[in-house]
């Protein structure tokens, strides 16, 4: 059964069509042909086969605009990245070095998936959204800060 | 944050597909954010609390007296 139905793929790519501006780069860190089977040693991936149809998805909302990269992690073993990782960046900025500094980790389900709609939204735009206060106060910051947020797919 | 400050980086975590990253990080319930692999909090919170949360934890330790 398809992650997104058709009547969310009509809803997505009007959305993206009325919000999108510059592009972003989408990197979705795989294994591909792994299946659903956990096998001992962490071999298994059960969530990518779902999260790269969900990826596709995204990117066919806005071709143009939502430009996605698969990496298949057992051809690129030097990465170590858990699997599946999604990542978000500016297509061109300098916030795509190093493969962008915002991420999700696992299948981004339920909430999750709007998290990421609305974070391409924003990474499109160069908007943030954030009170001029809280960005006065992260420019404060001389060290790097990694957030790790734990959620579930509610 | 991520996409105001570039020394940040946030990373969303499916809990219950990582389950030894979850249980290395204490998460019991969620959201839970953990800042720089060590400090937590737990629950959504609006955003002014939430960077308090975060720059009290980024916060560098005070030299022992």
């Amino acid at each position: 059964m398809a992650i997104l139905n058709e009547q969310l793929k009509e809803q997505l790519k009007r959305r993206f069509t009325e919000r999108l501006h510059d592009p972003v780069q989408l990197t979705l860190y795989t294994r591909p042909g792994s299946g659903r089977l956990i096998l001992p040693g962490g071999l298994g991936c059960a969530t990518c086969g779902d999260a790269r149809e969900l990826a596709e998805d995204l990117a066919a909302a806005a071709p143009e605009q939502v430009q996605l990269e698969v990496v298949d992690v057992s051809a690129r073993t030097e990465l170590e990245r858990p699997v599946p990782s999604l990542t978000l960046a500016a297509a061109n900025g300098e916030a795509n070095e190093g493969g962008g500094r915002l991420g999700w980790q696992g299948l981004p389900a339920g909430y999750e998936f709007a998290t990421v709609v609305d974070a391409i939204e924003r990474v499109s735009r160069g908007e943030h959204g954030l009170a001029d206060a809280t960005v006065d106060a992260l420019c404060e910051l001389t060290e790097p800060v990694e957030l790790m947020v734990f959620a579930t797919p509610t | 944050m991520a996409l105001a400050s570039p020394l940040v980086t946030a990373l969303s975590v499916e809990a219950n597909e990582f389950p030894e990253l979850s249980q290395r990080h204490g998460v019991q319930s969620v959201p839970r954010t953990v800042v720089n692999g060590a400090g937590a909090f737990v629950g959504a919170m609006p955003e002014a609390r939430f960077l308090a949360a975060v720059l009290e934890l980024t916060r560098p330790a005070e030299p022992p007296a």
